[in-house]
């Protein structure tokens, strides 16, 4: 089966890595057959169906502005996925989507290194769109989280949100899995 | 168990639920179906990965016993004006499938695309997220 890929043409050089190390750590790691065409920009990924699932993911999260090694953590937790937020949708004109942006990275990327610290994903902000590695309850907080910045909700409201979030997945871990 | 044939697992995951039916190729005979909320017991618990492995392999223990061998997949989320990525449920209940001893042949995304259809939610303004 192969699967086809669309990549910003600046993550294509991320993708191969120097001499194509990235690339073969992916192809190594994630048991596929990567063909990359960096004048088009498209990956297509070439192996069995369910290794294609874990690859595409790693490669999509790259190609949203994650490091590699930030993104094999794909390969190493089943647990952990990839979450794309598409912010354009939020907004009508550039000039307020850059403003939203600016409210969710912070001064000096403050806001975006609390979100990672007080839920334990990464997150990533790059071109429209917000993305997170991470468990699912992790997600869903950062989701939220970004959500009420987006509507205009002050920073001090976030991070006790965020923090309160903390408290609340530490606890519900112990009753998830009954 | 006589004959060993192909199903279909049709895998449907949005962020409240995760529901997978197994049928055959046509699509039209059950052959299985399991939902979140036959698994877990908080409702927000229904879409966890935790909850999909589980139906999983419980819908795949069942096609087994029917002489089901493999299955495609066709994985949709809610789509239509919702959103259009399958939820956190769609990896993990794939995986439990070929972990159950299922064959895992295509995987297809099937969420509905509007053609243009109707408005979508949130007023002129647009919902924040």
């Amino acid at each position: 089966m192969i699967e086809y890929l669309k990549v910003p043409k600046d993550r294509i050089g991320v993708i191969i890595g120097t001499h194509g190390s990235t690339k073969a750590q992916i192809e190594e790691k994630g048991e596929v057959m990567l063909d990359i065409d960096s004048v088009e920009g498209t990956v297509s990924i070439e192996s069995d169906s369910l290794s294609i699932l874990n690859a595409t993911e790693v490669i999509n999260a790259i190609a949203r502005g994650f490091s590699p090694e930030k993104a094999f953590r794909i390969f190493e937790d089943e647990q952990i996925t990839l979450d794309i937020i598409d912010l354009s949708k939020v907004t009508d004109t550039p000039k307020e989507l850059k403003r939203i942006m600016g409210r969710i990275i912070g001064k000096e990327g403050r806001t975006r290194e609390a979100l990672e610290n007080l839920t334990g994903a990464n997150v990533s902000i790059y071109g429209k769109t917000v993305s997170t590695i991470g468990y699912v309850d992790q997600i869903q907080t950062v989701r939220k989280a970004i959500e009420m910045l987006a509507e205009g909700s002050k920073h001090a409201a976030v991070y006790s949100f965020l923090e309160r979030k903390r408290q609340e997945l530490k606890r519900s871990q112990m009753d998830y899995l009954e | 168990m006589a004959e060993r044939k192909w199903g279909m697992a049709h895998i449907f995951a949005s962020f409240n639920n995760t529901i997978i039916t197994i049928t055959d190729l046509s699509g039209a005979e059950t052959i299985a179906k399991s939902s979140g909320g036959m698994v877990v017991k908080q409702d927000r618990n229904e879409s966890s990965p935790y909850a999909a492995m589980q139906l999983a392999t419980s819908a795949a223990e069942q096609a087994l016993d029917k002489g089901v061998m493999g299955v495609h997949v066709r994985v949709r989320a809610p789509g239509g004006n919702g959103q259009r990525s399958p939820g956190p449920g769609a990896q993990a209940a794939i995986r439990a499938l070929s972990r159950a001893g299922l064959k895992i042949g295509r995987i297809e995304d099937v969420t509905p695309v509007p053609h243009d259809g109707t408005r979508s939610p949130g007023g002129r303004r647009g919902r924040r997220i």
